[in-house]
């Protein structure tokens, strides 16, 4: 159980960490802005991830799109149902926390029974293009190229979302909502616009992660369930901000990649969940929270 | 005129009528297979029931009551393999040969005494919930981040049940091949003597559970739920309430994963899923979450529908289920026994009927927000 | 000697100071007006004297102890009760199990599980009720209380806990002129018998009831004294009393 210690296979191990960070964070990217400004516990979030994976893989077996293609298309798909869900049942429940998150739990064993009703329980696959496919090799550095694109587009996204929300005009509505929702709407600030679009966008990046997880795993009716809880952590660790979640998902990450080194994936797992209750016992607002309304 | 729904001595004798009706059960039913069936209702009765306790009175949203049912589970399937081994000749589970392991692990050793290893499955989870939930409480996490925390625990045990598959069997789980002798007698699963040993558990559990929140911790722990804070500064450990009530509950629910264990001879990692976890929520807050014989109920009607219809309209059935839930969350938060309540206090016209009665998370919500 | 001593108060985020070497002596029995523009540190005091929120450094003292930096429940034992600015009361429960939880004897859960009725309650909710004038709203919902009666309630509540130190956080924001009289009633008659200190920017109110005015400005004490001392001291008029006449 007890690897021996080398440091070329280590520096692997780290290097595995931050592509295991990149994947746990943009998973976790959607769910962060849309409990960072509304608050809203997204439990379908696994299932926009598995609809992102289904959508993928249905424009490319069905229409023959290519794969870079399918991943904003999927991107629009999630997002349009997530803007559905938004106004058809979230938008009644943003007083009541909990309530959100059972409902949203409701949506995600209606989804996930609906695609299996829909495309049935057996496995589906995206290929991608042959560049992709191979294993980047340097020395003692080697990981699969698709992981390197997996972290490119983690990093375009977060830079993407940065500027979205700290650079542009709807960023700052959107701030300004998150600040004080009463004072926001008497500046002629439509808060309800905001949550429905941030809600859409959130989604959307589920979509994509969902794109992109579909060609690392398999596409299944209930692959959203084995991100979820990981996306959840990397909010609450991260104090639902979103330089939070990117420090979060590094950390954890790495964490995981180490433990494993020393253990194995599943017993890693499990130290890296029981360090999160701890951490949370001497820091239960996050890493970065945003500061608290007062009473 | 005040509602009925309200009413201490009417609230008691549906108790009595509904233990009474599960009573005479046993006499209409030849089919012992069914009887067993019905026996594993009654678990997850016990669930639902611990579930109401800690979600519905204390506001404390609970996604991973699986592990106390779980752990309680294994420890008592432990209990029944180690009951069909023999000391001298036969000392170490088959499951423990095939994985090359060549002794019995140490954990495992106190399972040779039955008392004491029932004990065990009732004390670990219990001992659990404890640790974890002062953890939590006393760093004030609360509302939909402890329900997400519990989940993640959840999946840690899963995992962790998963992983050392030489001393837990794995995904295969544990098998017990014997029915559990206790004094000498056998609890033959497919027998009434089984449905009674459930019954009387669910009983005691309900009348317990009915007492509690009657009892003066029962009104401080609905306080919290309404206002943490109000309570904390009127002299009261929050904390150590959200603590014990998430506690209790968690040893209903171990109560309840040793019985299903003597029920069905089986136990994997199954039982620690999240969707069997998310599943009791479900019972209980379609029942109603507010109401501990509504929650009960939830879980026979869901589980008894859901084998009914039996496996071929499985993901149908659950489709329906999940729309139904969002429905119940959204219109009816208090579940069908918070719809009798409205029935009733129409008829009785009481004016609390006309208030709004969807109440969530200690907030008043406009029925038709 | 006070029975409550702040001493050097200081509480501050990041390189924010809201409270800037506060102290302050309250006497045994009286009423202590906290008064102050918004901003000025009253709600944060409350809170670092209940426990809410830990101060950065300096000491309050209850009755000689030291109470710095003890939880909210710890300190609401020693006897300081306290009414929030917005009002809360457990809108779920009845009024009279609203009494019920704020009479807080026993504090033990494990005591309290095996507790169905409390002794003296009767007695002291019929004491309470008719103070706070809710004798006939014992059965409804706190939930569904006007706004007067629900800061009532809040008030009787933390009377029920039989605190010796009472912090009214904004008793009387939101009552109308008859409502505010009742109130002024109810706190003339309390300081008989407990010692009280109130937040208010209704300086009619304050005039009616206070022993003691503190003005509070930028985190740190402005002024103490009468009323009428305070309301000639030229430094008040100039931040407080200047830009908000009654």
């Amino acid at each position: 159980m007890w690897a021996s210690f080398d440091p070329s296979s280590f520096a692997n191990a780290l290097i595995l960490g931050i592509s295991i960070g990149s994947i746990w964070l943009i998973a976790a990217l959607g769910l962060t802005i849309i409990y960072g400004t509304a608050g809203v516990i997204n439990m379908a979030h696994g299932e926009f991830i598995m609809l992102g994976a289904y959508s993928s893989y249905m424009l490319q077996s069905y229409f023959g799109l290519p794969f870079l293609l399918c991943i904003p298309a999927s991107f629009v798909i999630v997002g349009v149902i997530g803007l559905i869900l938004e106004r058809g049942l979230i938008r009644y429940l943003y007083k009541r926390p909990l309530d959100t998150l059972l409902a949203t739990w409701g949506v995600s064993l209606v989804l996930m029974q609906g695609v299996r009703l829909i495309f049935g329980s057996d496995p589906k696959y995206i290929a991608v293009p042959e560049v992709f496919q191979s294993n980047i090799q340097l020395g003692f550095f080697n990981l699969s190229t698709f992981r390197v694109v997996v972290f490119f587009i983690t990093i375009a996204l977060v830079v993407g979302i940065w500027a979205l929300f700290y650079r542009s005009r709807f960023g700052m509505q959107v701030r300004a909502v998150m600040q004080n929702n009463e004072m926001a709407t008497s500046f002629g600030i439509n808060s309800d616009r905001v949550y429905m679009m941030t809600f859409a966008i959130g989604a959307g990046l589920a979509g994509v992660a969902g794109s992109l997880f579909g060609v690392l795993n398999i596409v299944l009716p209930t692959m959203g369930s084995a991100y979820v809880v990981q996306a959840f952590l990397v909010v609450v660790v991260g104090g639902g901000s979103l330089v939070g979640s990117v420090a979060a998902g590094g950390g954890m990450g790495e964490l995981q990649s180490i433990f494993a080194y020393f253990t194995n994936d599943t017993f890693a797992r499990f130290l890296l969940f029981v360090m999160i209750v701890v951490f949370l016992r001497f820091r239960p607002q996050g890493l970065f929270a945003p500061a608290k309304a007062r009473r | 005129m005040t509602n009925i729904y309200h009413s201490k001595p009417a609230q008691w004798a549906v108790y009595l009528v509904f233990f009474a009706a599960l009573g005479v059960i046993p006499l209409f039913i030849d089919d012992a297979f069914l009887l067993n069936q019905f026996s594993t209702y009654g678990v997850y009765g016990m669930l639902a029931l611990s579930l109401a306790l800690c979600w519905g009175f204390g506001g404390i949203l609970n996604l991973g009551q699986g592990i106390a049912f779980g752990l309680a589970a294994y420890g008592m399937a432990m209990t029944m393999q180690m009951q069909a081994q023999d000391p001298e000749n036969d000392p170490i589970p088959p499951f423990m040969l095939n994985n090359s392991l060549d002794h019995l692990p140490w954990f495992w050793e106190p399972f040779w005494n039955t008392g004491l290893g029932i004990f065990l499955a009732l004390l670990v989870p219990t001992l659990f919930y404890i640790a974890f939930g002062s953890i939590m409480f006393r760093s004030r996490v609360s509302g939909p981040f402890f329900a997400i925390m519990t989940l993640a625990m959840l999946s840690a045990w899963y995992t962790l049940i998963l992983d050392i598959q030489p001393y837990t069997n794995g995904v295969n789980g544990i098998t017990p091949p014997r029915a559990l002798q206790v004094f000498g007698f056998e609890i033959d699963p497919y027998s009434s003597t089984s449905y009674w040993v459930v019954y009387t558990a669910l009983l005691l559990c309900t009348i317990g559970a009915k007492l509690l929140t009657q009892s003066k911790f029962g009104l401080i722990v609905q306080a919290v739920r309404c206002d943490a804070e109000r309570v904390r500064f009127l002299g009261y450990n929050v904390a150590f309430y959200e603590t014990v009530i998430y506690t209790l509950s968690g040893l209903i629910a171990s109560i309840a994963g040793c019985l299903w264990v003597v029920l069905v001879q089986y136990v994997s990692p199954a039982q620690m899923d999240v969707t069997f976890s998310i599943s009791m929520v479900i019972w209980a807050g379609i029942g109603g979450r507010l109401s501990l014989i509504g929650a009960i109920i939830g879980a026979f009607l869901i589980q008894g529908a859901q084998s009914y219809l039996g496996d071929e309209f499985l993901n149908t059935w659950l489709l329906i289920l999940g729309g139904f839930f969002i429905i119940v969350v959204r219109f009816l938060p208090k579940g069908l026994a918070g719809l009798l309540e409205i029935v009733l206090g129409r008829i009785g016209g009481s004016p609390r009927s006309k208030s709004p009665d969807a109440v969530a998370d200690g907030k008043l919500v406009a029925a038709g927000e | 000697m006070g029975m409550l001593e702040i001493r050097d108060l200081n509480k501050s985020y990041d390189a924010i100071h809201i409270i800037n070497g506060f102290s302050l002596d309250v006497t045994e029995l009286t009423l202590c007006c906290l008064v102050g523009p918004n901003g000025a540190g009253k709600t944060t005091t409350m809170d670092l004297i209940t426990g809410r929120q830990k101060p950065t450094s300096g000491q309050v003292l209850f009755y000689g102890d030291d109470i710095t930096g003890l939880d909210e429940h710890e300190i609401a034992r020693r006897g300081i009760g306290r009414k929030f600015q917005v009002p809360a009361v457990l809108k779920d429960l009845s009024v009279r199990e609203n009494f019920q939880v704020a009479y807080s004897r026993t504090t033990n859960p494990l005591r309290n599980i095996f507790k169905f009725h409390s002794k003296g309650f009767e007695r002291k909710l019929d004491e309470i009720g008719t103070l706070a004038g809710l004798n006939e709203r014992l059965d409804t919902q706190a939930g569904l209380l006007s706004h007067g009666e629900t800061q009532w309630l809040e008030i009787g509540m933390v009377l029920m806990q039989d605190p010796r130190l009472l912090l009214m956080d904004e008793p009387v924001a939101g009552m109308t002129e008859i409502e505010i009289e009742k109130t002024a009633r109810i706190f003339n008659q309390l300081k008989k018998t407990h010692t009280l200190i109130v937040v208010e920017h209704d300086m009619g109110f304050v005039r009616e009831i206070a022993d003691v005015v503190t003005v509070m400005h930028m985190g740190s004490l402005l002024a103490q004294g009468t009323i009428s001392q305070v309301e000639s001291n030229p430094r008040v008029k100039e931040v407080y009393l200047g830009n908000e006449v009654h």
